[in-house]
């Protein structure tokens, strides 16, 4: 864990102990710092708005009411992506949806400030995802996309390391195999300029 | 398990320290070994860029928009209305607790007034005497007399003095005084005969004292 963070940890604790003490101002500052990453997250098992909208809320719902049972045992964010995974799961089960991608392009797409080369990488990512199982999905979001450790993600979806690291292989074998040789090497040099 | 690069046991290790080393969680070691390996090996350069950019495409925020003021704006009146339906059973719990109290301190008010009504109206000594009450002392020496009813009170107080008697009690419901000798207790019997021998004496006759 770098310092940042770290800070941000120290952050989130403050927030959490806040919301404990009913201070809903703290679960505010919460939900606007998650709510990016957490869109994201669950949107790598659901293409719905709506569910995603309704997971965020379950999400920080539970974080709402258990604020104050937090141990610290993990990081906040290790805690939070957990609470969100475990309700991402259970609201597709009970909408009996699968949790994949399915063909629903949403027309109101966000727009960016490089629309080119994001479009280039979102479509190439999404080739790549389109072979991944959900389980593989959510380890490479968590791994690549927020930046966690092995056992982070472990914690989060609540299974040991090793079946992780195995999930993390397989994922990575598959992107390797079916994502397209690297047409986009200007960005990624672009990218690697210090 | 098989191993998507036909490497070396270096390429294996480069593989497995790359997610770790663009996350920047690796060691400083370890960035250091991969920037070394991946400078002379071009099939795990390749993947690293690779790997890179499907970083970078993790990254980019998502493509599904979900207003997020709308989004807090519900769970705001979510959490409004779990208070607001918490609340009224938390007043109703109590109001049904404090009226359960005032209840309970009302009849028993009510009671202890009206016991408290009952004895004091009754004022009476109870007629009945229990083992444990201490009974009333009675002198050694003492005399139960009745006097005739036509004795007048002079005589009476005469016949007193003359013999060193002193009431210690009644007359009770019939009529009958305890007297006792002021002076010598030990002449009892003497006195009970002199009783006996005076006019308007009805009765005179030692009391035993109580066992």
């Amino acid at each position: 864990m770098n310092e940042a963070d770290i800070d941000a940890d120290t952050n989130d604790r403050m927030l959490l102990q806040r919301m404990a003490a009913g201070d809903r101002v703290a679960l505010a500052t919460l939900y606007h710092s998650y709510h990016g990453r957490l869109c994201r997250f669950l949107s790598r098992l659901t293409r719905r708005a709506d569910v995603i909208e309704e997971v965020i809320n379950d999400c920080l719902w539970i974080a709402w009411q258990k604020a104050g049972d937090f141990r610290g045992d993990s990081r906040v964010s290790t805690w939070i992506m957990g609470i969100a995974y475990r309700c991402g799961l259970k609201a597709l089960r009970q909408r009996g949806d699968e949790p994949v991608e399915d063909d629903n392009i949403p027309e109101d797409r966000i727009p960016s400030t490089h629309p080119d080369e994001d479009r280039e990488l979102r479509d190439w990512l999404a080739k790549g995802l389109d072979r991944l199982t959900a389980d593989q999905r959510v380890v490479i979001e968590l791994v690549y996309g927020v930046g966690h450790t092995l056992e982070d993600v472990a914690t989060i979806m609540g299974c040991p390391v090793g079946t992780v690291k195995a999930r993390l292989f397989h994922a990575r074998v598959k992107l390797r195999n079916v994502l397209p040789a690297l047409a986009g090497d200007s960005i990624t040099l672009k990218e690697n300029v210090p | 398990m098989t191993f998507p690069m036909d490497t070396s046991q270096d390429c294996l290790r480069a593989w497995e320290a790359m997610p770790w080393v663009l996350q920047e969680s690796a060691a400083p070691e370890q960035s250091e070994w991969l920037k070394g390996h991946l400078a002379h090996c071009e099939s795990c350069r390749a993947e690293f860029n690779q790997q890179n950019r499907l970083r970078l495409a993790m990254s980019l925020p998502t493509d599904v928009r979900v207003d997020a003021h709308a989004g807090l704006q519900h769970l705001m009146n979510r959490i409004d209305a779990s208070e607001h339906d918490a609340t009224p059973y938390r007043m109703r719990a109590g109001n049904w607790l404090a009226r359960g109290l005032v209840a309970a301190v009302l009849i028993q008010a009510i009671g202890i007034g009206a016991l408290g009504a009952k004895l004091y109206s009754s004022g009476e000594r109870p007629v009945y005497h229990t083992l444990s009450q201490p009974a009333a002392p009675v002198g050694a020496g003492a005399i139960r007399v009745v006097p005739d009813a036509n004795m007048t009170l002079t005589d009476w107080d005469a016949l007193l003095h003359t013999l060193h008697l002193q009431v210690v009690a009644g007359p009770n419901d019939v009529g009958a005084y305890t007297v006792a000798l002021v002076n010598n207790p030990s002449n009892t019997e003497q006195t009970v005969q002199q009783l006996r021998a005076t006019r308007g004496i009805r009765l005179a006759e030692p009391i035993a004292s109580t066992p």
